[in-house]
């Protein structure tokens, strides 16, 4: 303000005319100063409140230097679904990862742009916000490396970031969202990775009938009742407690607790899952427990797909879990009945089981027009 | 995603030999506020004083743990312990991470003989036999604790950390 009380009052009237024009690009400098002064602290980005249960817990991952605001999730949701991020501007983040079907696919394996297939089944993205080694084996370390994997993969998006920031580029509107959520500068791959990042931990789910239960206002059925008693509890036949200890990997307000086993799939698993990362002999088959939420909708099952209904997945745990060294030692030797090799749930308990999983959907969730296609 | 994981199998598959090699050894880990992070195999603990602890299951058969004192270890690796035990040292935790991403906490003063006469082993045999797969190559024995659930398996990492607030 005082410099440009100095314009207004300068001598600008007594001088001649060479020093009126130096004088007027002077003024005109320290106006557009102000004016991108003014801008910038207009368009300030404005935190995003993530709200969520308390029953959650706070342990949730933010970086420092990815705050989540209103403007950079703006711009993430447009990233998510913006085909011109694949080589051949047909698919997006959001093909493989449909909202309807909790962002799965319902494919066993998803398609890329070069049409083969991806190694494993494409992930539910819920409660990314509580989520600390992504991935089925965890290698990617936040959703801002994550991100880089899909974009660049040649069986996937399959084109490289500059390519994709140069295509943003040209895209008229893209430069203005950039700049409401990042500051000054221009687009840069940087950005894009923290955009779909500030999206996707956006992308909370807790209302589904589960939920409501813990909060006081559902009540469940009977079977229902029955079933997350039968998920929580281990079996303890000495004690005349039956169980299908589903909870102890499964369990908690989320449905997601963040450990990596070996659930028992193979004798002699054809993907080595957490091995890869670690290098551990012990991790030989194991992979992370998926979260629960939405399973009804994110058919089929597993790293691979293999099973096309929870139907099949109850009769794996209860009958047909394989043995091998790294089998968690949580299925090993587990059962309703005293000295029992299986699980041995009767085809009601499996029912109720499945009546449990059932109350994990969220329609609020798979509805909620914020998480949608903006165009 | 996935390029990058079949060319990796690919190359371990044609090397093998090399993929022994490349295996880490079961090792644990103690980092954190330490003044010497250590990465300890299951040998290198016959340096500490052999403890022992016998437990009865759940079918009432007796078992017998070795391994040794947690304090020890945590001495070793320049913990604040005992006299240094004071002022915000006790605003330290011990955070032990499993295997299979299982995690649990111990405070210092829980460990240290100087407040407590609990002993919280880091045991490495059962039954006179290196823990089985599932459960070993280390595990932690808290005998004060009735629930078992702080008798973290597999354990990978011990890191001490200042509480945050
Ligand atoms: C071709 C299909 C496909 C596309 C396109 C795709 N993904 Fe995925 N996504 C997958 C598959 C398959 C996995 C599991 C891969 C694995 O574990 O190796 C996955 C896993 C993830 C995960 C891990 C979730 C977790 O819980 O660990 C995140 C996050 C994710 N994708 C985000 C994205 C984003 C962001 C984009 C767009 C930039 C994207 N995906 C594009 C198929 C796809
Ligand atoms: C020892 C830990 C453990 C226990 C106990 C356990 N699971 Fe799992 N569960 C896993 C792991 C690990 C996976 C992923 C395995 C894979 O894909 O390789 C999984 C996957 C699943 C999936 C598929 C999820 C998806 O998105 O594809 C369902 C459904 C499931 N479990 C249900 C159950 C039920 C029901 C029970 C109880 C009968 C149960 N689990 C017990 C560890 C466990």
């Amino acid at each position: 303000m005082k410099r440009s009380a100095q314009i207004r009052t300068g001598p600008v009237h007594r001088g001649h005319k060479f020093l009126n024009v130096r004088w007027l690009i002077l003024s005109i400098f320290v106006v557009c100063f102000l004016i991108s002064g003014l801008r910038f602290a207009d368009n300030k980005a404005e935190p995003y409140p993530l709200v969520y249960p308390a029953n959650f817990g706070g342990r949730i991952n933010v970086p420092s230097n990815n705050p989540t605001t209103r403007e950079g999730v703006a711009l993430g949701r447009k990233l998510f679904y913006e085909k011109k991020l694949s080589a051949d501007n047909s698919m997006s983040c959001g093909t493989c990862h449909r909202q309807k079907l909790a962002f799965t696919d319902g494919l066993a394996f998803s398609v890329g742009v070069d049409k083969s297939l991806t190694s494993r089944n494409s992930m539910s993205l819920v409660n990314l916000l509580w989520v600390r080694n992504f991935f089925w084996d965890g290698r990617s370390a936040s959703l801002e490396d994550q991100a880089v994997f899909p974009m660049t993969n040649e069986h996937e998006m399959g084109q490289s970031l500059e390519t994709s920031v140069r295509k943003l580029q040209q895209t008229p509107g893209y430069r203005e969202m950039f700049r409401k959520a990042f500051g000054e500068g221009d687009i840069d791959a940087d950005k894009i990775r923290k955009a779909l990042a500030q999206f996707e931990r956006t992308l909370i789910s807790a209302d589904s009938p589960y939920d409501r239960y813990l909060a006081g206002t559902y009540q469940p059925t009977p079977q229902e009742l029955r079933g997350m008693n039968l998920f929580m509890d281990a079996p303890a036949p000495e004690r005349q407690v039956r169980g299908a200890n589903c909870g102890h990997c499964h369990g908690g307000p989320k449905t997601f607790k963040e450990l990596f086993h070996n659930n028992g799939l193979d004798a002699e698993p054809a993907d080595s899952g957490r091995e890869v990362v670690s290098r551990q002999a012990e991790d030989k088959g194991r992979f992370r427990v998926p979260t629960l939420r939405n399973i009804a909708l994110t058919a089929p099952y597993m790293h691979d797909g293999r099973f096309g209904t929870l139907d099949e997945v109850l009769d794996h745990y209860n009958e047909h879990i394989r043995d091998s060294p790294t089998l968690s030692s949580f299925l090993k030797g587990v059962s309703n009945e005293k000295g029992g090799r299986t699980l041995m749930l009767t085809s009601g308990e499996k029912a109720d089981i499945l009546a449990f999983l059932n109350m994990l959907t969220d329609t609020t969730f798979i509805n909620n027009p914020a998480f949608s296609d903006p165009d | 995603m996935i390029k990058f994981k079949n060319i990796s199998l690919l190359i371990l598959l044609c090397c093998s030999p090399l993929f022994v090699l490349a295996q880490n050894a079961a090792v644990v880990t103690v980092s954190g506020e330490v003044l010497t992070p250590l990465e300890l195999k299951r040998e290198d603990l016959t340096a500490f004083k052999p403890l022992s602890h016998k437990v009865k299951d759940r079918e009432g058969k007796e078992h017998e743990f070795k391994g040794v004192a947690l304090i020890e270890v945590l001495e070793k690796a320049g913990v604040t312990t005992g006299a240094k035990l004071r002022g915000e040292n006790l605003a330290k935790l011990v955070l032990i991470q499993a295997a299979d991403g299982y995690e649990v906490v111990y405070s210092l003063p829980e460990i240290d003989p100087e407040f407590t006469s609990n002993v919280v082993l880091l045991v490495t045999e059962k039954d006179g036999a290196p823990l089985p797969a599932g459960e070993g190559p280390f595990r932690i024995i808290a005998p004060q604790d009735k629930k078992q659930a702080r008798w973290i398996r597999e354990v990978r990492s011990i890191k001490v950390l200042f509480a945050k607030d």
